[in-house]
């Protein structure tokens, strides 16, 4: 049968994949083989026939294998029948969004360059960019399309990214979908590298790794490295950004002063005072008197066997109260015959029997013989009234007791619970003025940290180490969630007076972190009034710009109308892109 | 306890695991080892992934449930010899599913499917740099289906799955770079198609 090909199946709803799992089922039918498995495998072992056949069909099957091996050539490849099955498309909506290539310059003319570097592959080499990174590649780090390494010429194209600017040029998406949650990626430093031998792409050798040390302007240590993956057309996590270099890394962790330090003295000691409370709390219940209720005493049965035993009273005390008892052979004890009760036993034995309180288990030995017998507890004559008697008073007593002892309980568990609750919101409450605490040194170590980085001026910079084993583009961001705050849906207006449609992009540029917002301009525009942003608007092969005073005004007295300024058309490079967006 | 954390924690769609994620699945598996009825959170968070990798190579879906069920039958059978290897859990279980599959259209008969959107053969084109047209529609589909059975396996994860080289070459055994080697050389293949096809055309 051939292959079947089918395009834009439907795919299967996840309330029908739903419907078919059935764990229960599974652990039935699993449940189910292992006991067929158990039972053909002992029939199987047992039979002869089988095992002996199956040595033979193994032995013809090697030599089987052996006769085509040697003798037979390869067969030829047979063609076959194939179906093509075309199923029509669902919409035009979803395939018109799905055609659009992964990485487009949204503005003609403009990209971000390659820088190309020429080096021998057997050597390595050491690149230097414009920008002062460095490209540091080993000897042999390159392989072709068969996994052979390559030697000689070879060209690395490279180019990096750093601002706004850069980001919005090139065309590449720092949408970020992790888990189905949408974010935009605030950049640190990307990089996109290629290599090429005649033309022809080559591969990072699988034993080797190029390193990239990237200049770059962001000093904050909250970003990760992600991979783009031009197929599933989403930024891959490689792991944590771990790379700063020539700066001191920042420290996370909240200096401890002396207040939260002793607030956390106070924490530490709360659980053990729970476990001291606990341990209080059971011996006191243990310290209450016990409450024994009496065993009501049975009327020895004519004709049934009987031994009379002297009992321990310490040992046994519900049978204490009992004068003259004798204890009944049971009827289960089929070992026991008349002549046990002949025979002088030289030590006789009581302890629990197998319901207990009503019988017994009584132990005969002499010599090396011993037997066992369970024995039920009875009374005779006016013993048995005697007794009953008694019962009914202790029967009180014991329900007196146990009522007692029931409010006693009671009592200490309310008292116990009520110390546990207590000591629980000491805790809660101590974590709450610790967290405050430390809230509060945070915000000062951001401060002064803040205050060290305005100190160094904003031209400081900082190496970041991109580690690369493929080509391809890479990025050190951190993931940001969209901006919310206000919506409003609106009106681009060109010089304040033309409106604006038919919008290709839409981006929103913060000025506070190197993030770009890639807008659906059909949808509202949220922001955060709290941060300070810039728009940049592409439609009808121009673009405009709102720059962040205009942004603000637009925006504070909470008009729909954003004001947008025509951009040169000339501009034909990032330098002056840049200058453009004021960056 | 740990089972029902992990139950009710929230996976990444698919594979990404992070090392404690992975932990706590090595603990899952252990569990399921000493008892059969702890296997159902695995069950449970893999379900859909492998009924989707079955089914993204077969044209019946019943038959693909059916599928589905022996994988995971299978899988528990054999979970003693199941061997921690730094991988999630997952690779593993396509591995069960892929000869599962396999077997079908050997001793079932049943059809081998290649199932694709046009948005994924337009990505084929975009990525050896062919601006995609209509006409290579079927020249796509034919070259496709007639890829020997490996090479249709790392096209189908990687375009029609979009699954990433690491979890590709960990499903198909091989090394990262083996795998992006092999995917260009049918990327290569596709291209000189195209470009002949391109020719003859004009």
């Amino acid at each position: 049968m051939g292959t079947k090909f089918n395009i834009d199946r439907k795919p299967v709803p996840d309330e029908e994949i739903n419907s078919h799992k059935d764990f229960g089922e599974l652990i039935k039918t699993f449940k189910k083989q292992s006991i067929e498995k158990a039972r053909s495998d002992t029939n199987f072992l047992k039979n002869k026939k089988i095992t002996y056949t199956a040595i033979i069909a193994g032995a013809t099957v090697l030599c089987t294998v052996t006769y085509f091996s040697v003798f037979k050539s390869k067969e030829t490849k047979q063609t076959t029948y194939d179906k093509i099955t075309t199923i029509p498309l669902q919409t035009n909506a979803q395939n018109s969004k799905s055609n659009k290539a992964f990485i487009v310059p949204p503005i003609s003319k403009l990209n971000v360059p390659y820088q190309k570097f020429k080096l021998k592959s057997e050597h390595g080499a050491t690149l230097k960019t414009q920008s002062n990174s460095k490209i540091i590649v080993p000897k042999n780090a390159f392989v072709n399309k068969k996994g052979e390494n390559i030697i000689g010429d070879v060209e690395i194209q490279f180019r990096e990214f750093h601002d706004q600017a850069d980001i919005i040029a090139s065309g590449i998406p720092m949408k970020y979908d992790s888990a189905g949650i949408q974010s935009h990626l605030e950049s640190a430093g990307m990089i996109d590298i290629k290599g090429y031998q005649n033309n022809e792409p080559i591969f990072i050798n699988p034993k080797k790794q190029i390193t990239v040390e990237l200049q770059s302007t962001q000093i904050a240590d909250k970003f990760n490295m992600y991979e783009l993956d031009t197929v599933a057309k989403n930024w891959t996590y490689l792991h944590r950004d771990n790379s700063l270099k020539g700066l001191e890394k920042q420290d996370n962790t909240v200096k401890e002063n002396n207040v939260t330090k002793t607030i956390q003295k106070q924490i530490d000691a709360i659980p053990p005072k729970i476990e001291i409370e606990k341990v209080v709390y059971s011996k006191k219940i243990n310290q209450l008197p016990k409450a024994n209720e009496p065993t009501k005493p049975s009327k020895a049965i004519e004709g049934r066997p009987k031994f009379q035993l002297d009992v321990n009273a310490k040992e046994f005390p519900e049978l204490a109260t009992f004068n003259n008892m004798v204890f009944e052979v049971g009827s289960e004890n089929k070992n026991y015959n008349s002549k046990l009760s002949e025979i002088t036993w030289s030590s006789a034995e009581i302890s629990e029997g197998s319901q207990k309180g009503k019988n017994y288990l009584l132990t005969l030995k002499l010599r090396d013989r011993i037997e066992k017998l369970f024995v039920y507890p009875a009374l005779t004559g006016k013993d048995f009234d005697n007794a009953l008697k008694t019962y009914d008073i202790k029967y009180i007593e014991y329900k007196n007791v146990l009522a007692k002892r029931l409010a006693d309980e009671k009592r200490l568990k309310e008292e116990f619970e009520k110390k546990q609750a207590e000591y629980l919101a000491e805790q809660k409450k101590l974590n709450d003025d610790l967290i405050k605490e430390r809230i509060k040194i945070r915000q000062e170590q951001e401060q002064q940290l803040a205050n060290q980085f305005k100190s160094i001026g904003n031209q400081q910079r900082v190496t970041r180490i991109f580690q690369v084993s493929n080509f391809g583009i890479y990025n050190s961001d951190c993931p940001n969630s969209m901006p919310k705050g206000e919506v409003l849906n609106p009106l681009y207006m060109v010089n304040g007076t033309t409106p604006l449609l038919n919008l290709s992009y839409s981006y929103l540029i913060c000025a506070n972190k190197n993030l770009v917002y890639n807008l659906n301009p059909n949808e509202p525009l949220r922001f955060n009034p709290a941060e300070k942003y810039s728009m940049c608007i592409i439609a009808n092969g121009k673009t405009y710009l709102c720059d962040h005073e205009t942004f603000a005004n637009n925006t504070s007295n909470k008009q729909n109308k954003i004001s947008l300024k025509e951009i040169s058309s000339e501009i034909d490079n990032v330098v002056d892109f840049k200058k453009a967006l004021g960056i | 306890m740990l089972l029902n954390a992990v139950y009710y924690m929230e996976f990444s769609p698919r594979y990404h695991h992070t090392a404690d994620m992975l932990q706590t699945e090595q603990h899952l598996i252990e569990a399921a080892k000493q008892n059969p009825e702890h296997f159902g959170p695995l069950y449970d968070k893999y379900y859909k992934q492998i009924f989707g990798y079955v089914y993204q190579r077969m044209d019946c879906k019943d038959t693909a449930f059916d599928l589905t069920s022996q994988v995971f039958l299978k899988a528990l059978t054999n979970i003693e010899k199941y061997e921690y290897k730094g991988v999630p859990f997952a690779s593993w279980l396509y591995r069960i599913a892929h000869s599962e599959v396999m077997q079908s259209f050997r001793t079932r008969k049943n059809q081998r499917t290649v199932n694709a959107d046009i948005s994924d053969l337009r990505n084929i084109c975009e990525e050896v740099e062919q601006e995609y047209m209509e006409e290579y529609k079927s020249i796509l589909m034919t070259v496709i289906k007639d890829l020997p059975e490996e090479d249709l396996q790392l096209v189908e994860l990687r375009f029609f799955e979009k699954r990433q080289f690491k979890e590709i070459a960990e499903i198909l055994n091989l090394t990262e770079t083996n795998a992006k080697v092999k995917l260009y050389r049918i990327l290569d293949r596709v291209k000189k198609t195209l470009t002949k096809s391109n020719k003859n055309g004009n």
